[in-house]
């Protein structure tokens, strides 16, 4: 009972002193809320990052992915390193077994793009097959069927001339179907390839999360001048209904021995795997955070003491005991965790909300941060661990001050 | 001895042969003896205080008028010597022990006061019953007594940056006064105040210590003047009667 008495009475008193240093607990709470959301957010970009690729690759209903090695990212441009050198044949051998569905080679290229000869963008260009689960045109229509450019590898059929744009791109250029686009890899490439816009279609940018103009892969290779080795970036693969992707991965693994075969999983980690850089950036920035949240939060409870060493001294004098005060103080800097994490708890969701619109407006991609319940908890635990270390050093601070030497001083 | 009046009760507060001494400068495994120095604060100092006493404690700066109030409040223990208050040797207590029979015994009162900023006055004088487990209503209605009692009764719900330091000061009394205790002890009670108020203070100091002894330490003879015996220290060391210059006993003049 005494006890309970007392309890109360200790955070009755570290109730008044957070009430009265205002702008001291109100620094607090914003520094530890700050610490956690930085985690909360960071860890709900990366956990995103991964659903959202997973959903991606789950949605671009393919298998198995061939390249010529690991698929990079050119931050520069958005776009991709191509690697996989003739493509064509290598699609074709495999679409020849009996377990594969489809199977087809994708370009992955940065082309200048304009809507006239002088003003040029550069923008992703994607050599692909017209029609199916390849590229889904919401306005105008495919393009023509086939790759009759590459004419068996012979490269002389005929140039349809024909690209299908993202909507993005449309507003970006001021253009719809039927009209005209200048593309190439070079700006001399780019004044010599007029292209007529047979339709719009978000596929690609969906997956790329950017602006992109799709064309026949033979004639993007044409613009890029990459005909001779017949470059791409990879080979997509269905599989029929019953077929084992990591069988038949395996099997392409022994047939071409110097492609990489992954299956949607193993192509996800792998491109992550190239954001190694950025992660360990991120994990930095959130340990940072967490510890300045510690530094913070410590600062200010130990300066709430010095401040008020000789009024606690003068208490203990009286007979109060170390740890009453101790209470008091460790009360203050839970309390501040508490409300620290609470608050951050609170605002993760709807800053989760403004960072998707701040990303789907820069890069395309929707809904990037997902914020899981368990990544929130976390946080709040985190706060309390902060709230918890400062109100230990606190407590370590006061038993530690001699109190004649405090009252002398 | 100092007193005489109370000599027929037993002494509330018995300091024989105390010696307290600090050493200072560099020490650890690195130093050498020459890096350190002893200094004797307070050199063996025998006295007896009486329930109604009230003490005078002076002397100049450095003389260990502070260390002897730190060790007769039972806030510090001697090198040599013991210090017994209300029939407890102190020297035998832990830091717990004595913070335990400071909070049961000793009432101090400082000369800046240090009352907790964020408290009204009420809660203030109510702070070491907090560490008594004492109700919460049972410490407003005792606070709100001895406010009443030193005249504040108006301004309990005051903060201390709202009182003047006259008023700051007779909280701090309140304060000390709290838990009823048999010694109460002031350190330049009246070093922040102007000398009416000062007078005010000394008025509230002498007249609690009806149930109690109390031992003001001051550098102001006006102050000394009020007390029954005063208790002159030189260098640590308590003056002989036989040197009337350097140490005096002045009976109550009741």
């Amino acid at each position: 009972m005494r006890f309970l008495t007392r309890l109360r009475a200790v955070i009755g008193i570290a109730g008044a002193q957070i009430r009265t240093q205002r702008l001291r607990s109100l620094l607090a709470i914003v520094g530890i809320c700050l610490a956690v959301l930085s985690m909360t957010l960071l860890t709900s970009l990366g956990m995103g990052v991964v659903q959202t690729g997973q959903e991606k690759f789950d949605a671009s209903g393919r298998d198995l992915w061939v390249t010529g090695g690991p698929v990079k990212l050119t931050p520069e441009t958005g776009g991709f390193q191509n690697s996989l050198d003739n493509s064509h044949r290598v699609a074709d051998e495999i679409m020849a077994r009996d377990d594969v569905a489809t199977a087809y080679a994708l370009g992955f290229q940065t082309v200048y793009v304009s809507p006239n000869t002088s003003e040029f963008e550069t923008i992703i260009g994607v050599g692909a097959p017209s029609g199916g689960q390849s590229v889904t045109v919401t306005e105008g229509s495919q393009y023509t069927p086939g790759d009759p450019h590459y004419n068996g590898g012979s490269y002389d059929g005929p140039m349809t001339h024909e690209v299908i744009i993202s909507p993005e791109a449309a507003e970006r250029f001021g253009v719809g179907v039927n009209d005209t686009l200048y593309i190439g890899s070079t700006l001399a490439s780019a004044r010599q390839h007029e292209f007529r816009i047979t339709g719009i279609s978000p596929t690609y940018s969906n997956f790329l999360g950017s602006s992109n103009v799709v064309l026949h892969l033979s004639e993007l290779q044409e613009v890029s001048g990459t005909t001779g080795t017949d470059t791409a970036s990879l080979v997509t693969v269905k599989l029929r209904d019953g077929a084992d992707p990591d069988t038949v991965a395996s099997e392409l693994e022994s047939t071409y021995p110097t492609l990489d075969v992954r299956t949607n999983q193993e192509q996800l980690e792998a491109t992550l795997r190239q954001q190694a850089v950025l992660i360990a950036a991120g994990v930095a920035l959130v340990a940072l955070s967490i510890i300045t949240g510690i530094a913070l939060t410590l600062n200010l409870v130990l300066s709430l003491i010095y401040q008020q060493r000789r009024e606690f001294a003068a208490l203990r004098a009286q007979g109060l005991s170390v740890w009453t005060l101790v209470g008091v103080v460790g009360t203050q800097a839970f309390t501040y965790g508490l409300l620290g994490g609470l608050l951050a708890s609170g605002l993760t969701y709807p800053l989760a909300d403004v960072l998707n619109v701040a990303i789907q407006s820069l890069v395309g991609f929707e809904n990037v941060v997902v914020v899981d319940q368990r990544v929130v908890l976390g946080g709040f635990a985190i706060a309390l661990v902060i709230g918890l270390a400062s109100a230990l050093a606190g407590s370590w601070s006061l038993a530690r001050q001699p109190v004649t030497d405090l009252l002398d001083g | 001895m100092v007193s005489t009046e109370s000599d027929t009760t037993d002494p509330i507060l018995t300091c024989d042969g105390v010696t307290r001494s600090f050493t200072r400068g560099r020490s650890g495994w690195l130093s050498s003896p020459q890096d350190t120095q002893t200094v004797v604060a307070v050199d063996d100092v025998t006295t007896t205080i009486h329930t109604g006493d009230v003490v005078g404690l002076a002397g100049p700066s450095g003389s260990g008028k502070s260390t002897l109030l730190h060790l007769l409040a039972a806030l510090d223990t001697p090198t040599k010597g013991r210090v017994v208050l209300d029939g407890t040797d102190t020297t035998t207590l832990s830091e717990s022990q004595r913070a335990k029979l400071r909070l049961d015994e000793v009432g101090i009162v400082f000369q800046h006061f240090h009352l907790l900023p964020s408290l009204s006055a009420r809660a203030n004088v109510a702070l070491p019953l907090v560490q008594r487990g004492v109700p919460k209503s049972t410490r407003r209605a005792k606070a709100n007594d001895l406010l009443d009692a030193v005249g504040l009764a108006d301004r309990a719900t005051h903060k201390p940056a709202e009182l003047s330091g006259g008023e700051q000061q007779r909280v701090a009394i309140a304060r000390a006064l709290v838990t009823d205790p048999s010694l109460l002890v002031a350190d330049e009670p009246t070093g922040e105040l102007d000398s009416e108020t000062g007078r005010q203070i000394l008025d509230l100091l002498t007249d609690v210590a009806d149930d109690r002894a109390v031992i003001i330490a001051s550098h102001d003879e006006a102050v000394l003047d009020r007390a029954d015996s005063v208790l002159r220290l030189h260098d640590g060391r308590l003056q002989s009667e036989s040197d009337p210059s350097m140490h005096r006993e002045i009976p109550h003049e009741s």
